[in-house]
């Protein structure tokens, strides 16, 4: 059985996240993000999901130790809205206020093929959405997954490591294949 | 996936350790009340009271259903009719975080009340997961404050037991199945009650009308509902929005109240779809609301926003 954490960046659905994950019979816990990287590590994580957060924290401010875990992490990393435009402007990418911010349902588009983490997902989906701010530019050594109509980044992928970040909520009942998505990232996290 | 018989388990022997005097239920005969009550009743037996209190703000008759309820479940219980003290405490009051905290505390005070009276130590709530994520607290933000969470004073004496803290209402449902509880698929209803279902002062005057309107949409919707129409929603009910506007009664000038039909689609109340329903069912429940209240209500609206951006209930 995986052991995956949910770092709780205080959003709305952290909650939900940790509930899909242990009805897909996850080992789960939601920790705060203040947690250290150690203690993670000395109990086994081997994936993390950072959760999203109140509105603006990833654009201005730090997100506690989800630098660290950044950093430091050899497992796989979801970051979701709050936790996704982070991981961006930590690795030099851009995150500014959307021109059109989007909440509730959007069709989303994946750009690439044979993406592990969207294996079994159409090419076109409808997804959930809640969010004022956005990634405007790629950091360097990531790709880009997926888009939306009023937003360009809504998925995006490290070059070589196993670090995703997601501007949708696959953790939300109302998205179409989020299930699914979480049962990739497990399956990568069990690899 | 969530186990409800092992969940009951579970907790039946949690409650037996960590309840350690007489204790107290909030009882509002909602599936979250009901289930905590059933399985604190099997942890405590005669150690737990069943409190009810009339807020005022409840829905048509629905206090003396909730009496015959706790009743058939063999609880020993209190009943407290306090809608005097809650239109007076809300006399004045517009700001739905206000109303929110208003009640919260008040439920307390009357808690608080009985539990000297009967020598009662813990206050067992069936709060569940949206209610404290939405209530917010550190990193989170307050969406809105839930009367049992964000609304309780700090001073309680009551020491708090929340045993459905973790659940989400689909998986309440799954436990109050299987504890066969007649309630598993009643419609969730919030504690403020109606109080939260009408836009500015919660007068009883407004009150009613919003009572008699929340009636008939219910009506309404269960019987399109029985008769295959539509599929149940998640939640409906009507909003009193005190604006007026322009009507024509009997080739008369008309000047009344709006009232709004909200009725959703949701599995864990963390996101809602409104519910498409039928022009024919909604043209029902329009007339009749028009009608039966006349004097005080001539437009009705239907409101088509998800969760994200709204909320469910409008307060």
């Amino acid at each position: 059985m995986a052991r995956i954490y949910v770092v709780d960046n205080g959003g709305q659905w952290t909650h939900r996240e940790w509930r899909i994950l242990r009805d897909l019979e996850v080992e789960t816990n939601i920790v705060p993000n203040i947690t250290l990287f150690k203690d993670l590590q000395e109990e086994g994580v081997q994936g993390l999901v950072l959760s999203g957060g109140a509105p603006r924290i990833g654009l201005d401010s730090s997100l506690g130790n989800c630098a660290e875990y950044l950093e430091k992490a050899h497992f796989p990393i979801l970051g979701i809205c709050a936790g996704h435009q982070f991981m961006a402007r930590h690795f030099g990418g851009m995150v500014k206020p959307s021109k059109l911010p989007e909440f509730g349902q959007v069709e989303l588009t994946i750009c690439v093929e044979d993406e592990p983490l969207f294996k079994e997902v159409l090419k076109r989906s409808i997804v959930w959405e809640s969010h004022n701010d956005e990634v405007t530019v790629l950091p360097r050594n990531f790709i880009k997954l997926a888009e939306s109509d009023n937003c360009t980044i809504q998925a995006m992928r490290h070059n070589h490591k196993l670090f995703y970040g997601l501007q949708f909520h696959p953790e939300v009942e109302h998205t179409q294949f989020g299930e699914k998505i979480f049962k990739n990232f497990i399956q990568l996290c069990e690899e | 996936m969530f186990n409800p018989e092992k969940f009951i388990e579970k907790t039946i022997s949690s409650l037996q350790k960590e309840i350690k005097a007489k204790a107290l239920i909030a009882f509002s005969g909602g599936v979250d009340s009901t289930v905590c009550a059933t399985l604190a009743n099997k942890a405590i037996g005669k150690q737990l009271i069943a409190v009810h209190v009339n807020t005022g703000y409840m829905r048509k008759n629905e206090s003396e259903q909730v009496k015959k309820m706790m009743e058939d479940l063999s609880l020993n219980y209190r009943f407290v009719d306090a809608s005097k003290e809650y239109y007076l405490a809300l006399k004045g009051v517009e700001d739905p975080e206000n109303k929110r905290k208003i009640i919260g505390e008040k439920f307390i005070r009357i808690f608080e009340n009985v539990a000297r009276e009967e020598k009662i130590e813990y206050l067992v709530q069936g709060t569940i997961a949206p209610d404290w994520i939405e209530s917010g607290g550190g990193l989170r933000d307050t969406i809105k404050s839930h009367h049992n969470v964000g609304g309780l004073p700090q001073d309680m004496e009551l020491r708090l037991v929340e045993p459905l803290r973790d659940l989400y209402k689909d998986e309440v449902r799954k436990v109050a199945r299987s504890l066969r509880l007649q309630v598993s698929d009643r419609q969730p209803f919030p504690g403020p009650g109606l109080a939260i279902r009408i836009i500015g002062e919660a007068t009883p005057e407004r009150t009613e009308l919003v009572r008699e309107a929340c009636d008939i949409v219910e009506k309404e919707i269960e019987r399109a509902s029985d008769q295959k129409i539509i599929e149940r929603p998640w939640q409906y009910f009507a909003v009193l929005i005190p604006i007026r506007t322009v009507g024509v009664h009997g080739d008369k000038r008309a000047y009344g109240n709006t009232i709004a039909i909200r009725a959703v689609h949701s599995v864990d109340a963390m996101t809602c779809h409104y519910s498409m329903i039928p022009h024919e069912v909604i043209d029902v429940i329009s007339m009749k609301i028009t009608n039966t209240l006349k004097e005080k209500v001539n437009r009705i609206v239907y409101d088509v926003t998800n969760k994200p951006p709204g909320t469910v209930e409008w307060e």
